[in-house]
């Protein structure tokens, strides 16, 4: 997949380039932040990582000036200033994570991995975790290819879940996205559904965890 | 920051003056009713003197009585120059015998021998009267005739001003020696704080012993408080300085362990050996990173412990999103990760910054020391304390560390820097909290934070969802 970097610092962006050329990436990478947000303009990626302090235009800026043409593109931030201020600073932006430096290259590799994820799931329309497979566009899923029942909102369960592996949603996050109006709503019965597509994923090797107290996630091997 | 005020000096002056100002006012007052008094007494003497005279001159021959005023009489009150004389003369019966007519008979018939005096109006000038009564023993007409005689007070007042204007030199004398004498002894008593201060500005900065000089009572306590700040300052900069050196050694060896490794690295040829210190010097390089960040969130959290208002904070969604925040994607081994969330709202009164920092430590430290397959996070609420506590089912620290592990880099593990209950430790200070620990059990290790419940429940900032 295409991937964008946008970082000053000589070592860093060789090391993030490599890395993510080892697994079969294509990455640009780009060292200056208006030639970056002038890219942006013409060519679309899967992915964009973007460091905060960069020569003629930040990465804040950048990222405004992203969202503001409408992409959906996602941004991972990379900071090295002062950590709180610029967490809350990036995801205001519209940054879908961030990480701050130094970092673990497996940490970077991790959510990049998972923001790609996703971000193959809106141009194919395909969400894959594992064996399982989910057409968003025929709202099927399949394992191994054998396609499987779920119910409507088994299905959008699963889709939100899978969309953004490893991410911990709370329950009540959960029951605001799967109940409408009419409905009424109560965890007990996201217990349920998570319950019963727990089951009919066995041995597919997408995984829902509860976190006791905090929510679920699901794990993609 | 030190604001300049008006001047002990000035103020001093200020007062005195004031009281000097009203004191001369006062006596100059006095001085002058006073001289008024002196002036009247003098004068009233030769008026009535010369009343007298003229009333001895009366006589009675044959039943008319006469009156011959003689020139003494008028001698007497021609001292004083510019005045002017008034006078009549009346028989018993009233009738003026000589003198002006319109001169008014204040109180006439006195009946007897003794002088009248009193003020009055004659043809617009004040005048002073003095009346005096003589018995006529005339067979034909017995009786008593008088004489009134008035004058005008020029030479009364010129008296009673010159002697007020003398008065008023005195006590001017008297207040600029006063005012001289107090400006000194200001000047002298003001003269311990100039000693304090030439003490101060002519020390060695380094030199925070406490100040030796001799001083009156009066100051004893400003400069005790200098003293006792000092003292306070010289802990703070002993503490800072084993800060900085002990940081500077935590920091120098993983960086000379690196140099070393690299320098190996780039010698050595065999494929298995390169291999391990590659491992090597990705830790080292690790381990430096997560230093250089601890040590900055340290002085972030000192920087914030003075400055940081303090909030009401909803405990557990703040425990709850640190959590989640804390707990990495690429966690290598299999953790379960647990939030126990209380049955009612646990409140806090707090910087939540600090408190996410405090927790996000200790999290960080269960998931890399502790916890070999769980992670719990609670948070409670215990009567009048909100309590966090998080627990693992790893190893734990032994008892006979918990007093040494809340130091600055007390770190006995190869990997840690020790700083992480160091700064839960200096959060939960500045909240005025403690943090404990609690024995491994069938449950786990626990490390608590324990702070002061807020009990009212003010409408709630969203404390837990900023990050």
């Amino acid at each position: 997949m295409r991937i964008l970097l946008v970082e000053d610092t000589e070592d860093v962006g060789e090391a993030i380039v490599a890395r993510f050329e080892r697994i079969g990436h294509a990455v640009d990478w780009e060292k200056d932040g208006g030639v970056a947000d002038e890219v942006l303009e013409v060519q679309v990626y899967d992915l964009l990582i973007l460091d905060v302090n960069l020569p003629a235009l930040d990465g804040f800026s950048i990222l405004k000036r992203l969202r503001q043409r409408k992409s959906k593109t996602p941004v991972l931030v990379l900071t090295a200033r002062s950590q709180v201020d610029d967490r809350v600073d990036a995801l205001d932006l519209g940054a879908d994570d961030y990480l701050v430096k130094p970092f673990d290259y497996r940490e970077l590799e991790a959510r990049a991995r998972a923001l790609l994820r996703r971000s193959a799931g809106e141009s194919t329309n395909q969400l894959v975790c594992g064996q399982v497979t989910i057409d968003r566009g025929s709202r099927a899923v399949s394992i191994n290819g054998t396609p499987i029942d779920l119910t409507r909102r088994e299905l959008t369960l699963l889709e939100i879940l899978a969309a953004r592996p490893g991410r911990i949603f709370g329950k009540d996050e959960l029951v605001d996205q799967l109940f409408g109006f009419d409905d009424e709503p109560s965890p007990n019965a996201v217990e349920q559904y998570v319950a019963r597509l727990r089951k009919k994923l066995a041995g597919s090797g997408a995984e829902i965890r509860t976190l006791r107290g905090l929510g679920y996630q699901i794990v993609c091997p | 920051m030190i604001r300049p005020g008006r001047s002990l000096y000035s103020r001093i002056i200020l007062v005195i003056a004031i009281v000097f100002g009203a004191g001369s006012l006062a006596l100059g007052t006095a001085a002058w009713f006073y001289a008024r008094l002196a002036a009247d007494d003098a004068y009233d003497r030769l008026l009535v003197g010369a009343a007298l005279q003229i009333a001895e001159s009366i006589y009675a021959q044959e039943g008319t009585i006469s009156v011959d005023p003689p020139v003494s009489a008028f001698e007497t009150l021609s001292l004083s120059t510019n005045d002017r004389i008034f006078y009549k003369v009346l028989d018993p019966h009233g009738a003026v015998l000589t003198g002006y007519d319109d001169l008014a008979a204040a109180a006439a018939n006195t009946g007897s021998h003794e002088p009248l005096i009193s003020d009055s109006e004659y043809r617009g000038f004040p005048v002073r009267v003095a009346v005096v009564g003589r018995l006529v023993s005339d067979p034909v007409a017995p009786g008593w005739a008088h004489v009134v005689v008035a004058q005008t007070r020029e030479a009364r007042i010129s008296l009673a001003r010159d002697l007020t204007l003398k008065a008023l030199l005195l006590v001017f004398a008297m207040t600029s020696l006063a005012f001289m004498g107090i400006l000194f002894a200001v000047r002298r008593a003001l003269e311990p704080l100039t000693r304090v201060e030439r003490e101060l500005r002519s020390r060695d900065p380094k030199d925070l012993t406490p100040l030796d000089v001799e001083i009156p009572r009066e100051i004893q306590t400003l400069v005790s408080t200098i003293n006792r700040f000092m003292d306070r300052l010289s802990g703070r900069i002993a503490l800072m300085q084993r800060f900085i050196a002990d940081a500077a050694h935590q920091i120098r060896t993983p960086l000379a362990g690196l140099a070393s490794q690299v320098d190996l690295l780039t010698e050595e040829t065999r494929p298995e050996r390169k291999e391990q210190q590659l491992i090597r010097v990705r830790e080292r390089t690790a381990e430096l990173g997560r230093l250089t960040n601890q040590l900055l969130s340290h002085a972030m959290i000192i920087h914030r412990a003075e400055v940081a208002e303090f909030e009401a904070i909803d405990l557990t969604a703040l425990a709850r999103q640190t959590l989640i925040n804390a707990v990495p994607l690429s966690l290598d081994r299999d953790v379960d990760i647990a939030f126990n969330d209380p049955p009612e709202p646990v409140l806090m009164r707090g910087d939540a910054v600090s408190l996410r920092e405090a927790l996000s430590n200790l999290i960080h430290n269960a998931l890399k020391h502790g916890a070999t397959t769980r992670l719990e996070v609670r948070v409670l609420a215990e009567g009048d304390a909100a309590v966090i506590e998080v627990v693992d089912d790893g190893p734990g620290i032994p008892v006979s560390e918990w007093q040494r592990v809340r130091e600055p880099f007390h770190t006995q593990s190869a990997t840690g820097s020790g700083l992480g209950l160091a700064i839960a430790g200096d959060v939960v200070r500045a909240h005025g909290g403690e943090l404990c620990f609690r024995e491994r059990s069938e449950e786990g290790f626990a490390v608590i934070l324990r702070f002061k419940r807020l009990n009212e429940a003010p409408q709630l900032p969203t404390a837990g969802e900023a990050s």
